[in-house]
């Protein structure tokens, strides 16, 4: 059977799954999509990743839950709340490993992480980006932070640096801490070693970048010139659909499906855009099953690319354009 | 962090005095205002410009001196300090007609945000002012600010009535200020509004009927995203059920919007996930129905006295039908603001608010009219409120 084949085959599924699990779904879907009709990808309900802000959606017992995932919640108001089982746990880290060992191999490699551990390990909060390095984390061995109390720690870099510079070493980190930290403040006549090899990993707070203006192109470039960088992969997600995210191809800089995900592009009035037309991204995951998180529309703008890339050939690929452009709302209510 | 409080009309030698209500210097004002506003070049670019230049003309007015006592027993408060909503451009005029047509000096808060009707308005006024106009000019002062509470605290001691457009919250923080004893709040607060049409006259109406009322209701609602007071949130559909009369109105409604509406983008998702919510919050949808994005409607099985938080924006309607109107009696609070009406007696809706002793629905408009502001507002009587009568025996 052809992938995407087993990939509508198994989001169906999942589909099903959910509207007999989640009492909730099952009302939107009841009212929403009456007609419960799924032919293809196409017609799998979506429901906004706001949602998962206002109420809590799960697909399990209240028993079940293993970890409450919170976004970070930035750009003001409440955080998501994705609830998780120890198997929806277990397969976004199995998920997200096969994904990344396409880039860095099998083999653990010393890592470099761009945020502070005070950060990471703090129980009583357990949000996306924790989440983020925790998984990433997996992938590397001699785990060294970069930041502590909010500077650079210099000696502890140069440390790594010195003794894992000469081979493949992994960096981590957040878009907007990889700006602030290893662009803005960093100092160069402060280490003796550069990054050549080191293979940069990042992703999330590109909404940061937008504002100061910094594109994905500038921003490889000006880590390339600074820190001697050559490997940086972008990736994109969502946390409501931890694991399955999206890595940018290398030589045509679109983020690329895996087949663990799919990714439609919606107009104003959500019929579906063919390649090349921008519109609403909504993005399809086989891995959220103890929360209705599996097909979601988001307010990011994005546009299909039908490419000769050999690089990613055979890939459905897209391009993430930012935000859909907000306007304050006429009337007089509060909002 | 205390913001500088920046002048667009006025400086901070204000006037403090009243004068007589409908003094004829403020009325050749406002009809100056109009003709000011309906000579702009781009003013059909404006469309609450010019609602403002033809609720200013020199008929209206007069129209409304008429209504009013004729005594010359009354005069204005003093100064009225007015707290504007932050996102209704044009609506920080209104609240500044009140206090000049009551006899009163004015300070008025605009939005901080940047509006160009705001800046069109304030420089219009300013130029009426140069001209004549002895008597109002340091009477209307038009202040932009921000974060600065030691200004917010100073008007609110030496005025003589507050005028509060905006959410509770923007009302409860006003509280905070002190007012003189004898000084008088007036609020605007959150409010729910609501439609009833009968479906039995609406049966064998002609198209360009239906097409009239379509755009009448649009301008109720569309117009300002559906997110004004007295823009309806459900309609109340009277009389013997009729589902092709409904469906009629709902499809010409939908052509009118998929033409004439300017839906924001991030817009949409919201919208889409206030429909999601709904769906899953309320437990009386009998179905729910989408036009494209552009309508969404749900149907009620039956409504409660929770109804007026059922609320939706960019065209997000409930609906409910029933016989007779007083199967919704219950259900009705002082929320309520603007009942418009199709079809249905003006008498039979008066007649159902004073019998049935209802703390809400303080306008009865037709439909078309529920953005039309007017001296009696969110219940208040703005003429007697903002002056003061003499007793003269």
């Amino acid at each position: 059977m052809n992938s995407r084949k087993q990939f509508f085959k198994e989001i169906s599924k999942l589909t099903k799954f959910h509207y007999n699990n989640s009492k909730e779904y099952k009302k939107i879907i009841n009212l929403l999509y009456p007609e419960k009709i799924i032919k293809t990808v196409d017609s799998i309900p979506f429901i906004p990743a706001k949602l998962f802000k206002d109420m809590d959606l799960k697909s399990i017992p209240d028993n079940k839950v293993f970890k409450i995932l919170e976004s970070s919640g930035t750009s003001g108001g409440k955080p998501s709340k994705i609830y998780l089982d120890k198997e929806n746990a277990k397969r976004q880290t199995l998920v997200l490993n096969e994904i990344v060992s396409n880039i860095l191999g099998k083999k653990r490699i010393p890592m470099l992480i761009i945020d502070e551990k005070k950060n990471i390990f703090n129980p009583k909060k357990f949000d996306a980006k924790t989440a983020a390095i925790l998984g990433f984390s997996l992938f590397g061995n001699s785990h060294h932070y970069l930041i502590e109390d909010k500077k650079i720690n210099y000696k502890n870099l140069n440390n790594f640096l010195d003794k894992y510079s000469t081979s493949n070493f992994l960096i981590f980190g957040f878009t907007s801490y990889i700006y602030q930290f290893l662009l803005k403040d960093f100092e160069k006549n402060k280490i003796k070693k550069n990054f050549s090899k080191g293979i940069l990993i990042h992703g999330g707070g590109w909404k940061k970048m937008e504002a100061i203006k910094i594109s994905n192109k500038i921003f490889k470039k000006k880590l390339n010139e600074k820190l001697k960088l050559q490997n940086i992969f972008n990736y994109y997600g969502l946390i409501e659909q931890t694991g399955s995210i999206f890595f940018e191809c290398q030589n045509c800089n679109c983020f690329t499906t895996s087949k663990y995900s799919d990714v439609l592009i919606r107009d104003k009035n959500f019929k579906i855009l063919p390649s090349n037309k921008k519109g609403f991204i909504q993005l399809l995951s086989l891995l959220p099953k103890s929360y209705p998180g599996h097909s979601i529309i988001t307010e990011d703008i994005g546009e299909i690319i039908d490419n000769n890339c050999n690089s990613c050939f055979g890939k459905k690929k897209f391009l993430v354009h930012g935000r859909a452009e907000k306007s304050e709302v006429r009337g007089c209510s509060d909002i | 962090m205390m913001e500088k409080v920046n002048y667009l009309v006025g400086n901070s030698d204000f006037s403090l005095d009243p004068f007589e209500p409908f003094s004829k210097e403020a009325c050749v004002f406002l009809n100056n205002l109009s003709n000011e506003l309906n000579s702009l070049k781009n003013i059909k670019d404006y469309p609450d410009l010019k609602a403002l230049s033809f609720w200013c003309r020199n008929k209206n007015i007069s129209k409304l001196k008429k209504n009013f006592n004729l005594e010359k027993n009354r005069l204005g408060l003093g100064v009225v300090f007015h707290i504007t909503p932050a996102n209704i451009p044009t609506n920080f005029v209104y609240s500044l007609i009140f206090g000049l047509l009551t006899g009163n000096s004015n300070i008025v808060k605009v939005p901080s945000q940047k509006f160009e009707q705001v800046s069109i308005i304030c420089l219009l006024i300013k130029k009426i002012l140069k001209k004549t106009n002895i008597l109002l000019k340091n009477k209307i002062t038009i202040v932009q600010y921000k974060n600065n509470n030691e200004f917010t605290k100073k008007m609110s001691s030496l005025c003589n009535a507050r005028l509060i457009w905006g959410g509770n919250q923007t009302i409860n923080n006003l509280r905070e200020f002190k007012i003189n004893e004898r000084t008088l709040d007036v609020t605007f607060a959150d409010r729910y509004s609501f439609c009833i049409m009968d479906q039995e006259k609406m049966r064998n109406m002609k198209d360009i009927e239906l097409k009239y009322l379509v755009n009448r209701f649009y301008n109720d609602t569309y117009l300002v995203d559906q997110n004004a007071c007295s823009s309806p949130h459900l309609i109340v559909w009277l009389g013997k059920n009729s589902k092709s009369v409904k469906e009629k109105f709902w499809k010409k409604l939908y052509e009118l919007v998929k033409i004439k509406y300017k839906f924001t983008e991030s817009a949409l998702v919201e919208k889409y996930a206030d429909l999601c919510k709904y769906a899953t919050h309320l437990n009386n949808i009998k179905s729910i129905k989408k036009f494209d994005n552009l309508i969404y409607k749900i149907e009620l099985k039956n409504v409660d006295i929770n109804n007026h938080n059922s609320r939706g924006k960019w065209g997000l309607f409930f609906e409910y039908s029933l016989n007779d109107i007083n199967g919704i009696k219950h259900i009705i609070n002082n929320k309520y603001q603007t009942l418009t009406y199709y079809g249905v007696d003006k008498l039979l809706i008066k007649k159902f608010v004073l019998e049935n002793n209802l703390k809400g629905i303080d306008r009865i408009v037709p439909v078309g009219q529920s953005l039309n502001i007017g001296l009696l507002w969110d219940g208040y009587d703005i003429l007697n409120l903002l002056s003061r009568g003499i007793e003269i025996q």
